[in-house]
């Protein structure tokens, strides 16, 4: 396995506001390995979003190289899923239908198709609602089912666009445990994009603290597993005040 | 693990997951609004049977509920109400078919490509505008006066709502889920067939109901103006030989039918949407 699965180097980004460019991204260099989980913390318009719309291949136009397992990304692919901070699941679609939408470019049968979107939605535990309409689910579940359709197609990396953000502490904090012991359990690259810095620090081998105009690496910092993962301990508070003392610069 | 986590979320409210529907009876608990709805046309058919009971327009004019009724019996007995429904509902449905279908192909055009949109779209607002019973005095000299103007015209009449509705349908699929399209590697055809056409057929379906209607109100336009048979025809004749009773029920089977119409697309536009 390479010792990289994701490779950014010098990158950067504008979009054309008014005639003028206005630079989202500038120089960003990151290199993320085989199973490892990066948190991106940063405040919003710092360009953390763009960041992994470039990295799914949605946004397509950047100078500098962003490659995937050695192969520069030049489009969406299914080694690279996301999960939305909205659950962006299809109303008119079951869940396990949703699940299945994510299986687009296999060529697998019908059956199988359904057997692997089963698994799928056990694995996020909501074997009892595969036949439920999204507007049937609370908004933890969409985001399960969310997960589960990103994760069926079997990715190498997987993206988190603040994906717990609209949820309520509670929800937030078992779906959070519950991302990372899938991801750990699967042997996944993982990026979350988040503001919610207890969140980057828990999920977070590294957080990426970025700073705004233009979205730039301000720090990256290196976590051991153990009490500085877990919010309240002293370790966690520590690197809670560094985190937003960087934050807090300009 | 999985089983306290799923305690968090709110359970499925019950009785939520698909139940079996009736497709045009009311609910028995909505059977209080039906009653309610029925207070005017009472208020409306007394004012009417009081008017010509007591004489105060003479009875060629207005002729009673009673006339009516005997010319519906009269006219279903010899099957000659059956004929003109058939005739007027088989050349709504082929020009509703036609127009309509024509229709949602540009929509989808006009929808989807920004260049089909700014070629079609300048003719179309200016088609738009004619009056379909406009477009009778040109047709007569190119189709004559027989089925092929009575279907073209309603075929107009159905074809620009449908246009219209399923261009706006389409534009306004929301970015957010094309772009799970996309991220997901969804084929041309399941972007067209499993992403855009579900989420723009609330709003496509709603243009299918206004098309029928206006389908339906152009049909008996046409028919008063040239046919031998047909609820249009009716009246015509009903008119020509003085026989008021004939306009009147004609008017009555018009409107039913068109009620019919919207009412039974209202029941199945909301199983459509149920997901909404």
């Amino acid at each position: 396995m390479a010792a990289t699965a994701l490779e950014i180097r010098d990158l950067s980004k504008s979009y054309v506001v008014n005639g003028a460019p206005l630079p989202v991204l500038a120089g960003i260099s990151l290199d993320v390995a085989p199973g490892e989980f990066v948190s991106v913390v940063g405040a919003s318009g710092c360009g953390k979003s763009t960041l992994l719309r470039l990295i799914v291949g949605l946004e397509q136009e950047h100078d500098g190289r962003l490659a995937y397992d050695g192969r520069p990304i030049d489009g969406p692919g299914r080694e690279r899923a996301i999960v939305f901070q909205e659950h962006r699941l299809f109303p008119w679609l079951t869940a396990v239908q949703n699940v299945e939408a994510g299986l687009a470019r296999s060529d697998l049968g019908k059956s199988e198709r359904r057997r692997i979107a089963l698994e799928h939605l056990a694995l996020v535990g909501l074997s009892n609602f595969a036949e439920a309409l999204p507007k049937q689910l609370s908004g933890g579940m969409a985001q399960r089912v969310a997960i589960a359709r990103a994760l069926v197609s079997r990715p190498g990396l997987l993206l988190l666009d603040e994906p717990f953000g609209a949820l309520d502490a509670l929800t937030r904090s078992h779906l959070q445990r519950e991302v990372l012991r899938i991801v750990r359990q699967e042997g996944l690259s993982a990026i979350i994009v988040t503001h919610d810095v207890d969140e980057a620090i828990l999920l977070g081998d590294r957080v990426v603290v970025m700073q705004p105009h233009p979205g730039r690496i301000a720090e990256v910092i290196v976590e051991e597993e153990g009490p500085a993962r877990e919010p309240g301990t002293p370790e966690a508070v520590a690197l809670r005040r560094r985190i937003l003392h960087r934050l807090g610069e300009d | 693990m999985t089983s306290t986590t799923s305690a968090v979320d709110l359970p499925l409210p019950s009785g939520a997951v698909a139940r079996p529907r009736r497709l045009f009876l009311p609910h028995p608990r909505r059977l209080l609004p039906v009653l309610e709805g029925l207070v005017l046309p009472a208020v409306l058919l007394g004012a009417w049977a009081l008017t010509s009971h007591q004489g105060w327009l003479p009875a060629q004019i207005l002729p009673g509920p009673g006339s009516v009724l005997d010319a519906f019996r009269e006219l279903l007995a010899s099957g000659e109400l059956g004929d003109h429904i058939r005739a007027s509902l088989s050349r709504v449905i082929l020009g509703f078919a036609l127009g309509g279908g024509l229709g949602l192909l540009l929509g989808v055009a006009m929808g989807v490509s920004r260049a089909a949109s700014e070629i079609i779209e300048p003719v179309f607002v200016w088609f738009a505008q004619v009056p379909p019973i406009a477009l009778a005095p040109l047709l007569i000299l190119l189709v004559g006066i027989d089925e092929a103007l009575k279907v073209l015209i309603v075929a107009k009449a159905a074809m620009i709502p449908l246009a219209v509705n399923t261009a706006e349908g389409v534009r306004n699929v929301p970015r957010q889920w094309r772009e799970v399209g996309r991220v997901f590697g969804f084929s041309p055809a399941r972007t067209v067939f499993g992403l855009v056409l579900p989420a723009a057929l609330p709003t496509v379906f709603s243009g299918v109901r206004t098309g029928l209607t206006h389908a339906w109100l152009t049909l008996v336009a046409v028919e008063l103006i040239a046919s031998t048979e047909g609820l249009g025809y009716l009246m015509v004749w009903g008119r020509q030989l003085f026989q008021l009773e004939f306009v009147l029920l004609s008017v009555v089977v018009i409107a039913l039918i068109g009620f019919a119409l919207d009412r039974g697309l209202n029941r199945i536009e909301a199983r459509i949407g149920a997901w909404r």
